[in-house]
């Protein structure tokens, strides 16, 4: 029959289900690939947005002469440091939350997440601490390529913290409510998804903006 | 047949939701994509008509410097006492061309055909995302908006050319607030078309039908995609230049301006122009190769033949896609840039043609000895083969730097990129309008009107483009207030006239589609039928004109190729010349079958 039909493209399509508990199984799984794809497709984009800002911080550092520019005041380096191991504990502790998901103990799970959550706002207070001290020694916005660079990466990076710092406090509410469990945690994983991004951002920014 | 394997995916696994009841939900806030597809329809047409407008207004100062504006004179530029002035000029040329990009042809090429194809072509009953859909046409609905109040703030809207290019864009250049809403409004449509390019991404991805593999899928959607992943990479870039451009704007950041740049470093103004056209040359990819997807399918569909060489079609696009990421210094050959650099970027600027050429013969010899039905839609897709064919051929002279050290910043480039992304998006756009009219509002457009509005449009739209070639040819530059000032531009007086002339019947003619259009869709007319074209996609093959909420009552499993045209197999057992993509070719006859054994 096939020879005379002679249908170009091959293979015909998969026949109806028999499995059913196989095929439900099988349908979250779809639906939660579904959302972590689109997820990584939105941090891929998000990654050249970032990309964007920090092409044009090396163009303009590629211009000065000096770097800092001469009479604007260095940047700290501790607190921001400080504030490299507060958002890579947050991370940990969103993954330790994942984990336990996994493992099916949701007990420490809402824990797990407030601490995350916690450790986010902690990482927004210390930068706004470094922006308090900054400003005070006299770095402006509007006072050079160095003021310019700072603020704009450090308050744009921070906007995304405070986003992730919502979500993430949202998701410990509602995992202290039970809503979570070993195979219905597709809002997690995304959430960490994000929050891992941001975290890697703020290495990225931590290394070029105040280290190098 | 053993156990099916699960992953293959499977009808049931998208469930059919009930249709919204209330008008709200149904008409406004709707998660369903086709009703958001004629959001972004109607969105997008109504900008393209005050885009329009605005080109009409260019062309009358350009043949008619300082003469009273009819009609719009009296009523938009009373400060000036009805004559176009140089700032209103700046504004009109700025705003013409964003919002034909960013507000008009983006929305109705990728925002209705994307959202109202990708899920009806793929065989999927929504899209991944629908919430996410939903808020894309907001974000999108906020940046029009935003466009809108800057025409009604003091010193006008924009005035810095589309590009933005600053120092003219910044403070010093553009004072007023016009400027800084433009700046957000760019950025709000790039968040829009990011989450847009998230869903046509992961829908296509994951939600195909069960046997629409990547390669039976029509080349509309292949085209759609691949402007998503571009949509997807390089408008964040544009993002990042316009929250720079914001941040200088408004709180004082030295990004783009040159400060005292010896002793303590400074902005860079070309550093926008990186950011701008690490977008922008992926942007006029991203306003054509929908249509290039279009007008595959469509001159196949009414060639009546299966489109040439399809893999071929769909690497080309591959190619150019990856390609448009590395070319975009040719706008840049004349800002000092190294020679080295600007020779390589020559050549791949040059390499992209090659693609872009092998596209073009597809498309030649897939109607090439075809039984062409010469419709509508197929009028208008090979009309944009022929536009896009002269855009290209353009293209060859500004990509080569010797040549370009001459032609740029003339009309000639003007002519080039209206020819490539105003004529042949535009016609792009209308092939699709005509051709899924049907489906989207289950009535039929008046071929006849159709016919005639793309004689008119594909003739003038040649006329005034090709007089904007000759005119930057002889050395005309472009974006000038009163080009004639200039004693060697003083000859070209009557070519610019005559082009104006021509642009006027153009414009003229446009009201031939909104009268068709309005009328058809409000009016009465043919019920459309099921598949009133004769063609194989799913859309037509499987559901309904306009389809249910749910787009199909079963998900359809794909058989082939989205363009089974003249299978001699297929002409015995079913009596014409197609099969649906989905569709199961009958057993034939016993008698037939026994005379075959035996």
């Amino acid at each position: 029959m096939d020879a005379v039909l002679e249908e170009r493209g091959g293979r015909r399509g998969p026949a109806p289900v028999r499995d059913l508990e196989g095929y439900r199984a099988a349908t979250r799984a779809r639906g939660e690939l579904t959302a972590y794809v689109g997820m990584l497709v939105f941090l891929a984009s998000w990654a050249m947005l970032f990309g964007g800002l920090f092409f044009a911080y090396a163009l303009v550092r590629g211009r000065a002469p000096v770097w800092p520019p001469v009479g604007d005041p260095r940047l700290p380096l501790v607190l921001p440091g400080v504030n490299t191991a507060v958002i890579a504990l947050s991370s940990g502790a969103l993954q330790s939350a994942l984990r336990s998901l996994r493992r099916g103990r949701p007990s420490p799970v809402a824990g797990a997440l407030a601490l995350a959550a916690g450790l986010g706002a902690l990482f927004l207070a210390l930068q706004v601490a470094v922006w308090i001290s900054v400003h005070r020694q006299g770095l402006l916005p509007s006072g050079g390529p160095y003021g310019s660079v700072f603020y704009a990466l450090t308050s744009f990076h921070a906007l995304h913290v405070l986003v992730g710092l919502v979500a993430l406090a949202w998701l410990a509410v509602r995992a202290s409510r039970g809503a979570y469990g070993a195979m219905r945690h597709v809002g997690v994983r995304l959430w960490a998804m994000y929050w891992h991004f941001v975290g890697a951002v703020w290495l990225f920014l931590y290394a070029t903006v105040y280290l190098l | 047949m053993a156990t099916h394997p699960a992953h293959l995916g499977h009808p049931e696994l998208q469930p059919i939701h009930p249709a919204p009841t209330s008008f709200v939900r149904r008409y406004v806030f709707s998660l369903d994509h086709k009703v958001i597809a004629q959001q972004f329809l109607w969105a997008g047409l109504i900008f393209l008509f005050v885009g329009g407008t605005l080109a009409m207004l260019i062309r009358w100062q350009w043949a008619f410097p300082y003469r009273k504006v009819p009609v719009l004179g009296p009523l938009f530029l009373r400060s000036t006492g009805g004559v176009i002035g140089p700032a209103n000029y700046q504004n009109i040329f700025t705003m013409h061309g964003l919002i034909m990009i960013f507000f008009a042809i983006t929305p109705v090429l990728i925002g209705t055909f994307g959202n109202f194809l990708i899920p009806l072509q793929i065989g999927a009953r929504d899209m991944a995302f629908p919430l996410l859909n939903m808020l894309s046409f907001w974000f999108f609905l906020v940046s029009q908006l935003l466009v809108i109040a800057s025409f009604l703030v003091a010193l006008g809207p924009a005035g810095a050319g589309w590009t933005g290019y600053p120092p003219l864009s910044t403070n010093i250049g553009m004072p007023g607030l016009g400027q800084t809403l433009v700046v957000l409004a760019l950025f709000f449509t790039g968040v829009a078309s990011t989450m847009g390019a998230i869903n046509y991404i992961t829908t296509v991805i994951r939600l195909r039908a069960p046997g629409m593999t990547y390669m039976r899928l029509p080349l509309t959607i292949w085209g759609l995609w691949f402007t998503a992943v571009l949509n997807a990479l390089f408008v964040p870039v544009l993002g990042s230049a316009a929250l720079l451009l914001f941040l200088d704007r408004t709180f004082g950041t030295q990004f783009f301006i040159a400060g005292a740049a010896a002793v303590r470093g400074g902005g860079d103004p070309i550093m926008y122009q990186h950011l701008f056209w690490i977008f922008g040359h992926p942007e006029v990819y991203i306003l054509i190769l929908p249509a290039w997807g279009i007008v595959g399918d469509v001159v196949s569909f009414f060639a009546r033949k299966p489109a040439y060489w399809y893999k071929g079609s769909v690497y080309a696009m591959a190619t150019v896609t990856v390609l448009s990421g590395v070319v975009y210094g040719h706008h840049m050959f004349v800002t000092g840039m190294s020679p080295l650099l600007g020779q390589g970027f020559m050549l791949l600027t040059l390499l992209i043609s090659a693609p872009a050429m092998l596209l073009v013969f597809n498309w030649i010899f897939t109607v090439w000895r075809g039984s062409i039905r010469f419709t509508t839609p197929m009028l208008f897709a090979l009309g944009t083969v022929f536009v896009f064919g002269l855009g290209g051929l353009t293209g060859l002279f500004l990509g080569d730097i010797s040549l370009d050290l001459y032609l740029h910043d003339t009309m000639f480039v003007v002519g080039h990129f209206h020819f490539t992304m105003a004529a042949a998006s535009f016609l792009g756009t209308m092939t699709g309008l005509y051709f899924w009219f049907p489906k989207i509002f289950g009535k039929r457009l008046d071929e006849r009107l159709g016919k005639a509005h793309f004689w008119i449009t594909v003739v003038g739209l040649t006329l005034v483009f090709g007089g904007q070639l000759l005119a930057g040819y002889a050395g005309q530059q472009r974006r000038l207030f009163d080009p004639f000032q200039y004693t060697f531009i003083q000859g070209l007086r009557g070519l610019n006239r005559w082009t104006s002339y021509f642009a006027f019947a153009l414009f003229a003619g446009q009201f031939l589609f909104i009268w068709n259009f309005l009328r058809t869709v409000f009016g009465r007319a043919e019920a459309a039928g099921q598949n009133p074209w004769e063609v194989t996609t799913l859309e037509w093959t499987n559901t309904t004109s306009p389809p249910p909420y749910h787009d199909f009552d079963v998900i359809p499993e794909v058989r082939r190729g989205p363009d089974e045209f003249e299978n001699p197999a297929v002409k015995e057992a079913l009596g014409r010349d197609w099969i649906g993509q989905a569709e199961e070719m009958p057993e034939p006859p016993a008698s037939e079958a026994g005379a075959a054994k035996a």
